[in-house]
């Protein structure tokens, strides 16, 4: 304790202006995505890990000062894809789509001086088929099956061999889940008894991003330092301190103080009083994010699809919008994030009409008096006003919900129990393509299909999908999934919320990433 | 001497089961809030044998009274268990939080004395003047107020509207370097380091919160004091001095020393009290103390920090109450012969 | 005699506060029951077109993140702290109370009926070395989040007090004469406690009633603070409070202000009406006050009644 006390004065006193003070609402619970995906972790990878390829970066059309990813589909580029290439220096996929070869850079080192090959990418997917975490998502989309697919050619060399060609290869080494490990360091600190590093990659991190892990008192602080010796361009803040701060009024509170350089995930509410602010300024893009219902279908009265269309004619999307977002954010009018590429808003027909909802319960024969229960996470200050709105709107349609509220840190762990008739669910897909966001959320055998839906015409439409390379099927297959899902209605269809960023008007540099992350190694002070 | 030693080996005697008692309630109680500790403590994609496997070590396999014994055999070898949400054994955290808490807990304490003994006693001179009348509504209004939302006007007033307190965020300014700890109190160990700017950021930081516990738990120290001072005014001794001519001041000072042993027994009843009755108040204000930590552990499933506060804090009153019973030693001589 | 009632409304006159307290209580507790009669709008219902309005005319105490009109929740939410709070209590103290009285009873003399009473105070201390809140919330955690289990917590942590109180007045009842002159006459135990030890012991235990039902709502409303209490949308003034809290930095005041200030006043109200009791089950006290009475009488020319 004494000397974690020490640290934490060290890392305060460094020099203000390449210190970077991020107020989180939570530090990460685990740094190892194969486990852990809270908003603290996934913040911290980024700057711990590097990954093979990033996408290109370009400005972003509505939010002036930030910066993108650009995600679309490039015809005039090879693979249409807008990449760059990071720990892979060069990469080339075969004519019939089933190999891609790498050749990755030289001269990289880990936060632990050991030098970057080839067997370190080989460890990192061996590591996904032998945790089976969520792992075994990532390998599955891509169609590998065992890791010999993956085959060292040479000591900066790699390859992905696929029995069927899938669109998602190179897209897939841009995913903050695939982050790769220092494979000598893991078998260093695991040794016999935990060969693919667990405890270690907990706690600590062992990659070649441009951070590394200063310390990390869960509930308190994270710290992170700037790597002296890290390959790319050297980042400006040399250290970044995330202060967990769990209440967002605090944050606003600690953002308007000056205090922090970034209050994190303000409340829409709290983002409007900052904005006449003149030291304070607020990034608001479009982003991945969705926020839905889980109805879960295996669970009465949400195993009738009328019932489900029934309560998505009754969400008051306009209403929450504007009430709950005060606009930041738009109906979700597609079972896929609105900003990725082949997305479909036509298929939506759930505008709100409370005579539609009611003649469909009554076709549905389900009686006049349904009632349910609401489940949704007391940490997300939105939620609860969401669950109130809808609660009125569905009582006119005779639907009585009851609201139960569960406490963050037991909010997830009811999610992927799937016992609740309806629960929220607030994530994003963080491959920027249809076949990887619904594989993720619709195929009945994917771990995040929380809602239970199973449809073995959506199973078959979505494998296909993922097995070739020709966007004009692609574009077929996935209108004709989006089509049926929004007419099924597995979801209660809610909003695109945008990410935002409430931060000094100093800082610059903010990145907005797919997998709705930062990047410290993007700020700098101008 | 002996008497006092004698007295400790009795309490001793009483105290083991008591204490025993506490932690089998306790551990009835919290094991019985649903949630998996093994589920929660490997997240969401965690596989069936993973789990099957951490169950089994954790010994959440066993029957419960087999789990029982189990941690009541880790308690004598000083284990109190791990928190799945700080992956930190809970004696650590405690040991890091529960100085937070007292620090807190102590300075309002101390204000309420203050404004207890000091009214009670001016009340209990002129029982019908306008200080009793005062202190009569003041009594009955501080209890009557709940702490987390007079703390919240205060914060609005001060804070908010004002700018005069610091930001309702924790102990010390986050750009202000905390002291190393020696108490855990940081306006003792800041002192003690010598460094004056951490000291005045976290005296700042305790001025609301110790207001919200000092104003509100005054109540029953000031209602003690003076019922018991005027008992004691009216008592034979204090006519006679009266009737000696000895100055009134002196007279209430004898008065108040012979008060003094109802006075000590409702304060240290109160100190046991604060340590879990702050919970709100360091909520309302991020205090990060152990309270915080039990409530945040019983809302999340999380039992052993819930079972490890419940345990400091009745070790802690019963130390008091020894302290106490010591003191009763000292300030009456008829006890000790 | 002056009867019961028409002592306390005399003692109205002389000690003016307890009068407040009184009025308070009363006035609450219409409230409760004529809230759907006043109430403008409905307590639980979202109203998009009008949320976080500040107080006006149409919206007396303003309206809340979700449109939700605050004054008509907060005259709503005695219906439910009020109940809880009441039956907690009353709970609390019927166990409690007939456990201390039975205990009290046994607890001199020989035998396995000394060793049970014993016993069960042991276990009192127990359940009192716990911290209030901290145990409150995780009996609410067990048992599931619903308005029982709230009033199970409130009557838990109260139990000792009445067991306490019980067992200390039937021990001072008990060795009255008239009371060992009943055991004489062959009146049963349960027969003796019936008749002259529950009535005797009455007063206090009003007295400690009525504090306690104020504590009752404090407990109520900081569960529900914390969000272990009743569910959202049920009108409850400390979930008010705590879906409010987060709005005091941007600067709307009125949503938790309101109910926190009719908590406030309410469990001020039961703390009036309890010292008064206090008061008047003290003899001394009484005393004190109706020769007060008396002598405010003779100065106004009324005839004196005898105390």
């Amino acid at each position: 304790m004494v000397s974690s006390m020490g640290r934490m004065g060290e890392a305060l006193a460094q020099d203000a202006s390449n210190t970077l003070v991020i107020a989180a609402p939570a530090t990460p619970q685990g740094l190892d995505i194969e486990f852990d995906v809270s908003l603290g972790s996934i913040d911290s990878l980024g700057a711990l890990y590097e990954y093979m390829l990033g996408y290109e970066k370009i400005d972003d059309p509505k939010a002036k000062g930030v910066m993108r990813e650009d995600t679309s589909v490039h015809t005039d580029k090879p693979n249409n894809l807008a990449l760059r290439g990071r720990l892979a220096e060069q990469w080339e996929v075969s004519p019939d789509g089933r190999k891609a070869t790498f050749k990755l850079r030289e001269g990289v080192v880990s936060n632990w001086g050991n030098p970057f090959t080839a067997k370190d990418v080989k460890w990192t997917w061996d590591r996904k088929f032998n945790l089976k975490g969520q792992g075994l998502f990532q390998t599955a989309v891509l169609g590998l099956k065992s890791p010999d697919q993956i085959k060292i050619e040479g000591d900066h060399a790699i390859s992905f061999n696929l029995d069927q060609p899938n669109p998602l290869l190179l897209k897939q080494q841009c995913n903050l889940a695939n982050p790769i490990y220092d494979a000598t360091k893991c078998a260093e600190v695991g040794g016999k008894d935990d060969p693919w590093a667990v405890n270690f990659l907990k706690n600590d991190s062992a990659g070649f991003g441009p951070y590394r892990l200063k310390q990390l008192v869960r509930g308190q602080q994270a710290v992170f330092e700037a790597r002296d010796d890290y390959w790319d361009e050297k980042p400006f803040m040399k250290r970044v301190i995330m202060r967990e701060v769990p209440q967002s009024s605090s944050r606003f509170s600690l953002l308007q103080g000056g205090a922090v350089d970034i209050a994190q995930f303000l409340q829409p509410r709290e983002l409007e009083a900052l904005k006449n602010q003149p030291n304070v300024a607020v990034d608001a893009v479009d982003s991945s994010y969705m926020i839905w219902l889980e109805l879960n279908s295996k669970i009465a009265p949400f195993d009738n699809v009328d019932v489900r269309r029934a309560v998505n004619l009754a969400i008051p999307r306009e209403e929450i919008i504007r009430t709950i977002y005060y606009g930041y954010a738009d109906e979700q009018k597609a079972p896929m994030p609105y900003i990725y590429p082949m997305a479909d808003q036509s298929f939506f027909n759930y505008s709100y009409d409370v005579a539609k909802a009611k003649a469909l319960l009554e076709k549905a024969g389900v009686g006049t008096n349904l009632s349910t229960t609401l489940s949704y996470n007391a940490g997300d200050p939105t939620q609860e006003p969401i669950a109130l709105l809808i609660q009125t709107s569905l009582k006119q349609i005779g639907i009585e919900l009851t609201l139960e509220k569960l406490p963050a840190g037991v909010f997830y762990e009811n999610v992927t129990k799937r016992a609740k008739p309806m629960i929220f669910y607030l994530d994003s897909p963080w491959t920027p393509d249809p076949g990887y966001s619904t594989y993720l959320y619709f195929n009945s055998k994917s771990y995040v299909n929380y809602s239970n839906y199973d449809n073995p015409d959506v199973d078959r439409m979505i494998t296909e999908g993922l097995a070739t390379l020709d966007d004009k099927v692609r574009q077929e297959k996935y209108s004709s999934v989006q089509k049926t899902l929004m007419d099924e209605a597995p979801w209660g269809f809610i909003a695109y919320p945008q990410y935002t960023l409430a931060r000094k008007a100093a800082l610059k540099g903010y990145t907005y990433y797919s997998s709705n992350n930062l990047r410290f190694q993007d700020f700098s002070r101008g | 001497m002996m008497r006092i030693l004698f007295y400790f080996g009795k309490r001793l005697i009483f105290v083991i089961p008591q204490l025993l008692g506490i932690v089998l309630v306790s551990f009835l109680l919290v094991k019985s809030i649903p949630g998996d500790p093994a589920v929660l403590m490997l997240g969401p994609t965690a596989t069936p044998s993973a789990i099957a496997s951490l169950r089994e070590q954790l010994g959440l396999d066993q029957p419960l009274y087999m789990q029982f014994l189990i941690y009541v055999k880790d308690l004598l070898h000083g284990d109190l268990g791990t928190s799945w949400q700080t992956t930190r054994p809970v004696l650590e955290d405690l040991i890091q939080r529960f100085p937070a808490t007292l620090e807190l807990v102590t300075f309002s304490l101390l204000l309420a004395i203050i404004i207890g003994v000091s009214l009670g006693v001016h009340a209990a001179r002129k029982p019908n003047g306008w200080i009793a009348r005062l202190a009569d509504i003041y009594g009955l209004s501080a209890g009557a107020l709940p702490d987390f939302w007079f703390a919240l006007v205060l914060i609005f007033i001060f804070y908010t509207v004002l700018g005069w307190a610091p930001a309702p965020l924790g102990r010390i300014d986050m750009i202000v370097l905390p002291p190393m700890p020696i108490t855990g109190a940081l306006t003792i160990d800041a002192l003690l380091a010598g460094d004056f700017e951490a000291f005045k950021s976290a005296s700042a930081h305790l001025v609301l919160p110790v207001l919200t516990l000092g104003l509100l738990n005054a109540g029953p120290i000031l209602k003690m004091t003076q019922a018991t001072m005027e008992k004691m005014l009216e008592s034979d001794f204090s006519r006679y001095e009266i009737l000696c001519g000895i100055p009134q001041n002196l007279v209430v000072r004898h008065a108040l020393r012979n008060a003094l042993p109802s006075i000590v027994t409702i304060i240290s009843v109160l100190y046991g009290f604060l340590i879990g009755g702050a919970v709100l108040v360091e909520i309302v204000f991020s205090w990060g103390g152990a309270g915080q930590y039990a409530v945040q552990g019983v809302l999340n499933s999380d039992i052993y920090p819930v079972l490890g506060f419940v345990l400091f804090s009745a070790v802690f009153s019963l130390i008091v109450y020894i302290a106490v019973d010591l003191l009763y030693f000292l300030l009456d001589p008829r006890i000790s012969n | 005699m002056y009867s019961k009632l028409g002592l306390i409304a005399r003692l109205a006159v002389i000690r003016p506060r307890f009068a407040i307290g009184y009025i308070i209580v009363i006035a609450i507790t219409l409230l409760a029951i004529i809230a759907p009669v006043i109430a403008p709008y409905s307590p639980t219902e979202a109203d998009s077109t009008s949320f976080l309005q500040v107080p006006s005319a149409a919206h007396l105490f303003g309206t809340d993140n979700v449109g939700m009109d605050i004054f008509s929740r907060a005259i709503y939410a005695p219906r439910i702290d009020l109940t809880i709070a009441v039956l907690g209590t009353l709970l609390s103290a019927l166990v409690g109370g007939s456990i201390g009285a039975v205990v009290g009873f046994y607890s001199t003399g020989r035998g396995i009926r000394v060793w049970l009473s014993f016993a069960v105070m042991r276990a009192a201390d127990v359940l009192q070395a716990f911290p209030v809140f901290v145990f409150a919330i995780a009996l609410v955690a067990s048992l599931g989040q619903s308005i029982q289990t709230v009033v199970l917590a409130i009557a838990f942590v109260n139990a000792p007090i009445y067991l306490r109180l019980m067992r200390s007045q039937v021990l001072s009842i008990r060795s009255m004469r008239y009371v060992e002159a009943s055991q004489v006459n062959g009146l049963s135990d349960m027969q003796t406690i019936i008749r002259h030890v529950i009535p005797n012991a009455m007063a206090p235990v009003l007295a400690q009633l009525s504090v306690n039902i104020g504590w009752g709502i404090l407990l109520t409303s900081a569960l529900s603070f914390v969000g272990a209490g009743v569910r959202a949308p049920t009108p409850e003034w400390g979930s008010m409070i705590a879906m409010g809290f987060q709005n005091v930095v941007t600067g709307q005041w009125w949503p938790s202000m309101f109910p926190g200030a009719m908590l406030a006043i309410t469990v001020f109200g039961f703390s009036l009406v309890g010292s008064s009791i206090e008061v008047l089950a003290d003899p001394a006290k009484r005393r004190e006050l109706l020769s007060d009475l008396r002598e405010r009488r003779t100065r106004s020319g009324l005839p004196v009644e005898p105390a």
